[in-house]
């Protein structure tokens, strides 16, 4: 479980502050999958670094099943599973040997085994010799999901897990995130692909200049903003977005344009449109 | 307070891929051994000083500053590179273990490949020096002077803003000390007011240390400096640690 209050995150020379989480607040369940959605420099990636122990922060609290994280790091520390967005593996020792070390930091027993199953679970035992420089994108992304799991934390955070990956191997890691789930593990990860939002989470936050502008269920969500959307060209040939409530609505509206018109479900990108008013890039 | 111990031994394994590389090797004897051709054998040979010949006073030196610059900057270093471009040093924060273990692994760490800078030099030193040899001093100022300097490499490695930093407390910390602190010529011989500020330099010390054959006044002054030194650097480094936020 995770509980967050008037989180505050500030940085910049005392003179000239300037504000990257803003009282964000937000409680995720036990074995609940919560997804940050929002652009480049939001807030997403501060967020987590606050909730894992990295960063301190200016104001509010949270709290990892129950536990303070400011009060008592070494608690959270021990619950915890990371998955930053940028690759922190040790790039000159091989898969096992990095699992190994992370491992005697978290103390964990039964090592060999452990690293045995966890290596298994992403498909790179037959790779676990090989020095990690050698390992593709999608490799690495892999061991850093295992290396995360190795301790078979009650909480994962994944940043931007699968940043930069091929539809396949994106799709592989949402099935590790689902099993994440069923074993009811609470995962938080953040993410700029709307698809991937949709298919993980059982709940969104859309966080725009430090601030949660809304949070809730993807359906919920889709439902708040209206579920039906027209798709059809202007006169210069750009594509308009008209959101209806319901399906008689959006028929009714569409009678009334011209050709080139489609009538689809309404998704998360179209409610992140439609509260922030930009795309998400 | 066990943690210290995965930290020690990811360091040892890099190290241990490096060392495999013969470059390395060569690049961590190549500046003492120049100093050793062109002032031990060069332009020192005849030149008798502190009533022994040249070559056995200047051993110890190249020793104490070998060990200075290894510890100091393998440490200060990689601390750097791991914490602001390869954020490996994030996972040894997020893992659940005391800020003094994460000090003393990188401690020892540092200190160990300092000491096999150090016992590279010796060997050659044992070689090409009849008078040079070994006390028991000279290995506890060795080991004294890796750790200090391993905690030095420490501070710097988390105060640096970027990695160009640290060649800027390299150019006003390692190199005047490598040069000033007595490594090639006695303190004695600078200009009276520089002797006053050459003191404050660890290194200074740890050269009066490692040349003494028994532990007289001077040499329990300078173990105690050297000792205070270590005790500073060694909390400060630690407290960096603990208070490291992104």
């Amino acid at each position: 479980m995770i509980s967050v209050s008037g989180l505050i995150k500030r940085y910049g020379p005392a003179d000239n502050r300037f504000t990257v989480v803003d009282g964000v607040s937000f409680h995720i369940a036990p074995g609940t999958v919560f997804g940050l959605l929002g652009p480049n420099g939001a807030g997403k990636s501060t967020i987590i670094r606050m909730l894992t122990t990295l960063s301190r922060p200016d104001g509010g609290r949270c709290l990892i099943d129950g536990i303070d994280v400011v009060l008592q790091p070494m608690e959270i520390k021990k619950r915890i599973g990371v998955v930053p967005q940028e690759n922190n593996l040790d790039r000159e020792l091989s898969a096992r040997e990095n699992l190994m070390i992370y491992g005697m930091l978290h103390r964990v027993v039964h090592l060999p085994e452990r690293i045995s199953a966890a290596l298994g679970a992403v498909s790179l035992w037959e790779k676990r010799d090989v020095v990690v420089s050698h390992f593709s994108g999608g490799m690495q992304r892999r061991l850093l999901i295992a290396r995360a799991l190795l301790t078979e934390p009650t909480v994962l955070f994944l940043d931007e897990p699968t940043i930069g990956l091929d539809p396949q191997i994106r799709r592989q890691l949402w099935d590790v995130i689902r099993k994440c789930r069923r074993a009811g593990r609470t995962v938080m990860l953040t993410t700029h692909y709307i698809e991937e939002a949709e298919a993980l989470c059982d709940m969104i936050g859309i966080v725009a200049a430090g601030r949660m502008i809304a949070l809730d269920s993807p359906e919920n969500l889709k439902k708040t903003i209206g579920e039906y959307v027209i798709d059809y060209p202007d006169e210069d040939g750009n594509q308009i977005q008209v959101i209806c409530r319901t399906r008689e609505e959006a028929h009714e509206k569409a009678r009334a344009l011209a050709n080139g018109i489609t009538i689809r479900r309404s998704n998360l990108e179209d409610v992140f449109i439609k509260l922030t008013g930009e795309k998400i890039e | 307070m066990t943690g210290w111990y995965p930290i020690f031994l990811r360091e040892m394994l890099l190290f241990k891929r490096k060392l495999f590389k013969l470059g390395y090797l060569f690049s961590a004897m190549v500046v003492p051994v120049i100093y050793l051709i062109t002032f031990g054998l060069g332009v020192g040979r005849s030149m008798p000083i502190e009533g022994t010949d040249y070559l056995t006073f200047l051993i110890p030196g190249l020793v104490a500053m070998s060990s200075m610059t290894n510890s100091y900057t393998w440490v200060a270093s990689a601390l750097n590179l791991n914490r602001l471009y390869f954020k490996t040093f994030q996972v040894l924060v997020q893992a659940p273990i005391n800020p003094f273990a994460i000090m003393i692994g990188e401690v020892l760490a540092g200190m160990a490949k300092g000491l096999f800078a150090s016992i590279l030099i010796i060997t050659v030193g044992l070689l090409v020096a009849p008078l040079f040899h070994l006390s028991w001093l000279l290995i506890l100022t060795l080991m004294l002077n890796c750790f200090l300097f391993a905690c030095l490499g420490v501070i710097v490695g988390m105060i640096t803003k970027s990695h160009e930093d640290t060649s800027t407390y390299n150019n006003f910390l390692i190199m005047p000390m490598s040069f000033f602190s007595g490594t090639f010529f006695p303190v004695s011989r600078m200009p009276e007011p520089l002797q006053k500020l050459i003191a404050i330099f660890p290194l200074t010390h740890t050269n009066i240390l490692i040349r003494k054959s028994a532990l007289d006044s001077q040499g329990l002054l300078a173990l105690a400096i050297l000792l205070a030194y270590t005790i500073a650097f060694f909390f400060l480094g630690s407290r960096l640690i603990r208070k490291y936020s992104e």
